[in-house]
C-alpha cells in the first residue's frame, strides 16, 4: 500500500511538474504580449514592439530557469535529463549494457526469488484481525524442556487464573470419516475449544461461530454441532445455499451444522488444510474417564490472545507463577512450565534457520554481481574520459557529474531490477516444487507490494553499491592531466583505478570462497543424511492409512485387520503386507511413560518411550532386522499373555548387559478395552532401531504391542510388492472396500515418499545454495577474467616494449598469470576465515558434518584458485602472443 | 535617465509586496504599478520580476490564481495573503527606520560631531 501511494505522489509529482511548466510558460508569454501591446499603442509596429518586449525582458531562458529554482523544481528536471541521458548512454552501448543488464537480473531476481519465499512464509501477517497478538501456549515439561501439548484441565486453570490473555483456546487435529451417500471421505478435522474463532477474530461467512456452552457434550438425543470450512461445503452440498441445521454423519457420530467459514479461513495453519471444526465436546464424552478429566492426558495445543500492550515476556511469567502453583496442586504430574511463542514464529518452527542462510547466500551472490558490474563501469570510464574532461571544461560541477553517472547506474539497477522481477515470478513455479510440502502458507507466494519494494529498494542499493565507486572515480578530473594522458587514449585514473578493480576482484573471490565452502558443507551434510541406515527398507513399500473405526469397538478391531491383511496378502504382486499404528519418518508418534520390571518408580519420574502397535510381520514387510526372541504371531491376542517387542536402545538403556527376553516391561498406554493399569508386558523380541522420528534424529527407546492386545481405530497399512508399488493402489482400494464400505483408505504414499520427504528440507537448501555457489565461483571468474584481460590491454605497450628488449613469451605469461593468481590467493586468504565464521551460522543444519570440516573448507579455495588460474590464463596467452611490432606501433 | 535608479538588492520583494497590497495584480501589473507609484523611479528587468513572484508564492505571502485580463488574456492574478500584509507592515517599518537613520547620517555636518 506504501508503494502505490509513493508512485502515486511520484507520478502526480511528474505530471504537476509538466503543468507547471506550462503555466510558467504562459504566463511569461502573457507579460511579453502585454509589454508589446503596450508598445504597440505606442506608436511602433507588431513586429518592432514585439522584439521591444523581449528586450526589456531579458534573458528569457535565464529567468525561466531562476523561475524553477524559485519553485523547487529544478533538481526534478536535472534527475529527467540524467535519466534520458543515462538511457542514451546505455542504448549506445549495447554489448555493455546487455551484460550488465542480464548478470544485474540474474543477482536480483534470484535475490527476488528467495526473498518471496522468505516473505511469504515469515514476513506476511497471518490472516487473521490482531496476528500479531497471537500466541502459542506450549505446555512443556520442566525437566527436560520437552512437550508442548497441554491437558484439558491445565488449559481451564490456565484460562482462569491469568490476566494477560483476552482469551485463551485449545484444539487439536483429527481424522474423521464423512459417511454419506457416496463413498466415505477421510477429512482432516479440528476439535476446538467454543472460544478459538472469536479469540482468532473470524466469524463464519453463514450461521453462527460456537456457543460458549457447546464445549460441554450436548444432550442425549442431541448432536454436537459442526462448522464447515467453505470448500467442504461447497464441495459436499454443492450450491445448497443453506447448510445449516443439516445433520453430517462423522464416524458413528452425527453432527449438526451450524456454519461455514469464510474461504480463505485456515486454522491451524498447515500443509494438510482442516475441512471442519467441532467443538471439544467430542472428547468430554465418559464422566470421570473422559479425556478432557485427565491431567496426565497432554494431547492439546493452546493458542492465545495477548491483552494490548502485554508482551510475550510478561505473559510468560504470569503463566510460570500459575503453572508452579498447579505443579504444587498436583504432585502426582511431572512439574510443568509454559513457553510462550508468537503464533507466526512457531509456524516457521526449524525453517527459519535455512530460509536466513539461503537469503544470505543470495545476498552474496548479489554483492559479487554488483562488483562486476563495477568492474564493467570503471572499464567504460576509461573509455568515458575525455567526456568527463569536456564537461569539466565547460564547467560541469564534479558533483553535477557524480550524480549523472550515479543516475545512469540506478536506471541500470532499475531496469536488471525490472527484468529480474520477471525472472523471479517465472521462475518461482519451480522453486515452489523444489520446497519441501513442510513449509507453511506456501500459497501465499506470489506479488505484493512489499515483494515490489523490495525490489526497487534492492535495485536502488544496487545501483548505489556498483555504481557510487566508479562515479566518484570518473568524476575526479584533473584537466592538465587528462590532456597529458589524451595522448595516450588509455588513461582512466591510472594506478588508483586499477586498484579499485583488484580490490573488487580480491572481494569477489573472498565472497565466492565463502558461498562454495557453505554449500559444499550443506550439500556434504544432505549427502550423509540420504546415507544414514534407516533401520528399514523402504523401496517397494506402498503405505496408506484407513480408518476403522466406524460402526466397530476396540474388541472388533483386531479380526478386522486380520481380514484386511490376508485380503492384500492375496493380491498378484504382494509379498508382505502388515499394519502399523505409527509409521517411522510420518511425525507422529506416540509417547508413553514406561515402568521397568524391578525399578519402581512414581508415575511422574518413570522414563519416556515410543510406544507403538503393530501386526504380526510387519518387521518382515518393512525390512526392520529382529535382533532376538521372536516376532508377534496371531496367537498374541487379548487373551494370551501380554507381550512386546522392544528396540536395541531400550534394551541396551533399561537391561544393560541381560537378555532382555523374558524380562518385564509396563507401557503406560493402555490396552484400549479393559480399564485399570496398563498391564505388565513380557519382552518377547527385540528389533534393531528404527529412524523414527527422522534420519538426524538419534533412536529413542521403542516398544511395540501386538495390535491385538492395543488396539488403535486408524492405522497405516504396508504392502511390500515385487514392482513398483504404486501400481497396486486400485487394487488396494477394491479389497478394503469389499470388506467395509465405511472404511476410508487415504494417504496413499509409499514408503519412499516418506523417506524424500524427510529430507526435503535439507535437500531443498543443498541444492539452492549449490546452484548460487556455482553461480557466485561463475561471477568470480568472470570477475578475474575482466580485470586481467583489461590489465593486458592497458599493458600492451609495455609487453611489446619488453618483448622487443628481449623477454621471452614465458616470461610475460607468469607474470600475467602471477598477478591474477595473486588477485586469487588474497580473495582466498580473506574467505578462509570468514568461511569458519559462515558454517559456525550453519552448524545447526547440518548433519554428520563438523562445522570445521577440514576438507571442504580447504577444497573451495582450491577450486576457486584452480578456476581464477583458468580465467587469468587465458588473457596471459593473449598477452603472450603480443607481437612487439604492431603493439609499439599502435602507439 | 538620470531620474531613474536602480533598485537596492532586496528591495524588490517588497515592492512587489505593496503593489499588490494595492490591490490584486498580474505580473505586467504588477510592473505597471511599481512605476507608477515610484513615479518612474525604479527601473526592473522585467524578467526579474517572475522568479520574485514565485519566490514569494513559495513562502506564502502571496497567492496565485488564474483569471482573465482586461485585453481577454488568461493571466496569472496575485493577491496578498495575510503572512504578506503582515510583512508588508513589517518591512515597511525597518526600511522607513533605516531610510531615516540613513538620511540622519548623511546629513551630518563636521560641527555636530
Amino acid at each position: 500500500m506504501k508503494l502505490a501511494s509513493s508512485i502515486r505522489t511520484l507520478l502526480t509529482f511528474l505530471f504537476r511538474r509538466s503543468r507547471v511548466e506550462q503555466e510558467m510558460e504562459d504566463e511569461l508569454r502573457s507579460h511579453l504580449q502585454d509589454r508589446a501591446d503596450h508598445l504597440e499603442r505606442q506608436g511602433l509596429s507588431r513586429v518592432e514592439a514585439e522584439r521591444q518586449a523581449g528586450v526589456e525582458f531579458g534573458g528569457y531562458q535565464r529567468y525561466k530557469e531562476e523561475c524553477r529554482e524559485a519553485l523547487g523544481t529544478r533538481w526534478l528536471g536535472e534527475i529527467i535529463a540524467d535519466v534520458r541521458f543515462g538511457l542514451r548512454v546505455l542504448w549506445k552501448n549495447p554489448g555493455f549494457a546487455a551484460v550488465a543488464i542480464s548478470i544485474l537480473a540474474l543477482g536480483i531476481g534470484a535475490t527476488t526469488a528467495i526473498f518471496s519465499v522468505v516473505n511469504a512464509v515469515m514476513l506476511k501477517p497471518l490472516p487473521f484481525p490482531a496476528a500479531d497478538r497471537l500466541v502459542r501456549i506450549e505446555s512443556v515439561i520442566v525437566a527436560t524442556w520437552r512437550g508442548g501439548v497441554a491437558s484439558y484441565p491445565d488449559f481451564r486453570d490456565w484460562r482462569a487464573r491469568n490476566h494477560v490473555f483476552d482469551g485463551m483456546a485449545a484444539f487439536r487435529t483429527n481424522d474423521f470419516t464423512l459417511i454419506g451417500a457416496r463413498e466415505p471421505r477421510h477429512l482432516q478435522g479440528a476439535i476446538v475449544s467454543a472460544q478459538l474463532f472469536s479469540l482468532l477474530g473470524v466469524t463464519p461467512v453463514i450461521g453462527r461461530g460456537f456457543l460458549p456452552g457447546e464445549d460441554k457434550p450436548a444432550a442425549a438425543g442431541g448432536a454436537d454441532p459442526v462448522i464447515l470450512s467453505y470448500d467442504l461445503w461447497r464441495r459436499e452440498f454443492g450450491a445448497d445455499a443453506s447448510p445449516l441445521g443439516r445433520t453430517i454423519q462423522l464416524g458413528d457420530q452425527a453432527f449438526t451444522v451450524v456454519g461455514v467459514m469464510p474461504q480463505a479461513f485456515q486454522f491451524p495453519i498447515q500443509a494438510e488444510p482442516v475441512e471442519l471444526w467441532t467443538t471439544i465436546a467430542v472428547d468430554a464424552r465418559g464422566g470421570a474417564n473422559a479425556m478432557t478429566e485427565q491431567r496426565g492426558a497432554h494431547y492439546l495445543d493452546v493458542v492465545g490472545l495477548l491483552k494490548t500492550g502485554i508482551t510475550p515476556t510478561q505473559a510468560q511469567a504470569e503463566m510460570a507463577t500459575i503453572t508452579s502453583a498447579l505443579n504444587k496442586e498436583h504432585p502426582e504430574n511431572k512439574p510443568r512450565t509454559t513457553s510462550i511463542v508468537p503464533e507466526l514464529r512457531r509456524l516457521v518452527g526449524d525453517l527459519r534457520t535455512p530460509l536466513l542462510v539461503l537469503l544470505g547466500a543470495v545476498g552474496c551472490v548479489l554483492l559479487i554481481v554488483c562488483a562486476n558490474v563495477a568492474n564493467l563501469l570503471l572499464a567504460r570510464a576509461t573509455g568515458r574520459h575525455k567526456e568527463m574532461a569536456i564537461r569539466a571544461a565547460l564547467g560541469a560541477s564534479r558533483r553535477r557529474a557524480t550524480c549523472q553517472l550515479l543516475t545512469e547506474s540506478l536506471v541500470l539497477g532499475l531496469i536488471g531490477g525490472g527484468l529480474g522481477l520477471g525472472l523471479a515470478l517465472s521462475s518461482l513455479r519451480f522453486l515452489v516444487r523444489l520446497i519441501p510440502a513442510e513449509l507453511p502458507r506456501l500459497n501465499a507466494i506470489g506479488l505484493d507490494s512489499r515483494l515490489l519494494s523490495f525490489v526497487f529498494l534492492t535495485s536502488l542499493l544496487a545501483g548505489i553499491v556498483f555504481g557510487l565507486a566508479p562515479a566518484l572515480r570518473a568524476s575526479k578530473i584533473s584537466l592538465t592531466e587528462s590532456l597529458k594522458e589524451s595522448g595516450r587514449g588509455s588513461g582512466g585514473g591510472g594506478r588508483e583505478h586499477s586498484r579499485l578493480r583488484d580490490a573488487l576482484v580480491v572481494g569477489e573471490i573472498g565472497l565466492a570462497v565463502v558461498l562454495l565452502a557453505g554449500a559444499g558443507l550443506l550439500i556434504q551434510s544432505f549427502l550423509r543424511l540420504t546415507q544414514v541406515d534407516p533401520g528399514f527398507n523402504p523401496s517397494n513399500v506402498l503405505t496408506f492409512q484407513l480408518d476403522s473405526s466406524t460402526g466397530r469397538n476396540g474388541s472388533q478391531l483386531p479380526s478386522f485387520f486380520r481380514e484386511i491383511v490376508a485380503r492384500l496378502s492375496a493380491l498378484p504382486g504382494a509379498i508382505s503386507v502388515s499394519a502399523v499404528a505409527s509409521l517411522p519418518l510420518t511425525g507422529d508418534n506416540i509417547g508413553s511413560s514406561i515402568e521397568i520390571e524391578g525399578q519402581p518408580t512414581p508415575i511422574g519420574s518413570r522414563p519416556s518411550a515410543d510406544f507403538n502397535a503393530v501386526e504380526p510381520n510387519y518387521f518382515r514387510t518393512v525390512g526392520i532386522a529382529l535382533v532376538a526372541g521372536r516376532d508377534f504371531t496371531d496367537h498374541d491376542d487379548s487373551k494370551s499373555t501380554p507381550v512386546v517387542i522392544v528396540n536395541r536402545t531400550l534394551a541396551r538403556r533399561f537391561f544393560p548387559n541381560q537378555d532382555p527376553i523374558g524380562k518385564h516391561v509396563r507401557p503406560g498406554i493402555g490396552n484400549g478395552y479393559s480399564p485399570g493399569e496398563p498391564p505388565m508386558r513380557e519382552i518377547v523380541g527385540v528389533i534393531g532401531d528404527v529412524k523414527q522420528s527422522g534420519l538426524g534424529a538419534a533412536a529413542a527407546p521403542e516398544v511395540y504391542a501386538p495390535l491385538a492386545q492395543s488396539p488403535f481405530g486408524t492405522m497405516f497399512f504396508v504392502v511390500r510388492s515385487a514392482a513398483d508399488p504404486r501400481g497396486m493402489v486400485a487394487a488396494v482400494r477394491r479389497q478394503v472396500a469389499s470388506v467395509d464400505k465405511k472404511a476410508p483408505v487415504y494417504h496413499v504414499v509409499t514408503l519412499d515418499q516418506y523417506f524424500a520427504q524427510s529430507v526435503a528440507s535439507p535437500r531443498f537448501v543443498a541444492l539452492v545454495i549449490g546452484g548460487f555457489a556455482g553461480l557466485a565461483v561463475l561471477l568470480a571468474c568472470l570477475g578475474v577474467y575482466g580485470v586481467m584481460s583489461y590489465i593486458v590491454v592497458q599493458r600492451t605497450h609495455e609487453i611489446g616494449v619488453r618483448m622487443a628488449l628481449g623477454a621471452g613469451t614465458g616470461k610475460v605469461l607468469r607474470s600475467v598469470l602471477g598477478r591474477g593468481l595473486l588477485l586469487s590467493s588474497l580473495g582466498v586468504l580473506i574467505g578462509i576465515p570468514v568461511s569458519f565464521g559462515f558454517a559456525q551460522l550453519l552448524s545447526s543444519l547440518l548433519y554428520g558434518v563438523r562445522t570445521a570440516e577440514a576438507a571442504i573448507l580447504a577444497l573451495a579455495p582450491l577450486a576457486l584458485l584452480g578456476v581464477a588460474a583458468v580465467a587469468s590464463y587465458i588473457p596471459a596467452r593473449r598477452a603472450a602472443r603480443v607481437d612487439p611490432v604492431i603493439a609499439l606501433r599502435c602507439e | 535617465m538620470d531620474s531613474q535608479a536602480q533598485i537596492l538588492p532586496g528591495t524588490l520583494d517588497l515592492l512587489i509586496l505593496k503593489a499588490v497590497s494595492l490591490g490584486p495584480l498580474h505580473g505586467y501589473g504588477v510592473l505597471l504599478r511599481i512605476g507608477q507609484i515610484s513615479n518612474g523611479a525604479l527601473v526592473i528587468e522585467q524578467g526579474a520580476l517572475y522568479p520574485a513572484l514565485f519566490r514569494l508564492v513559495r513562502q506564502g505571502l502571496l497567492k496565485a490564481k488564474w483569471g482573465t485580463s482586461e485585453n481577454n488574456r488568461r493571466a496569472k492574478y496575485y493577491e496578498l495573503t495575510t503572512a504578506g500584509r503582515k510583512r508588508l507592515r513589517e518591512e515597511t517599518g525597518d526600511w522607513n527606520r533605516l531610510a531615516t537613520a540613513m538620511a540622519t547620517a548623511l546629513k551630518a555636518r563636521p560641527e555636530e560631531i
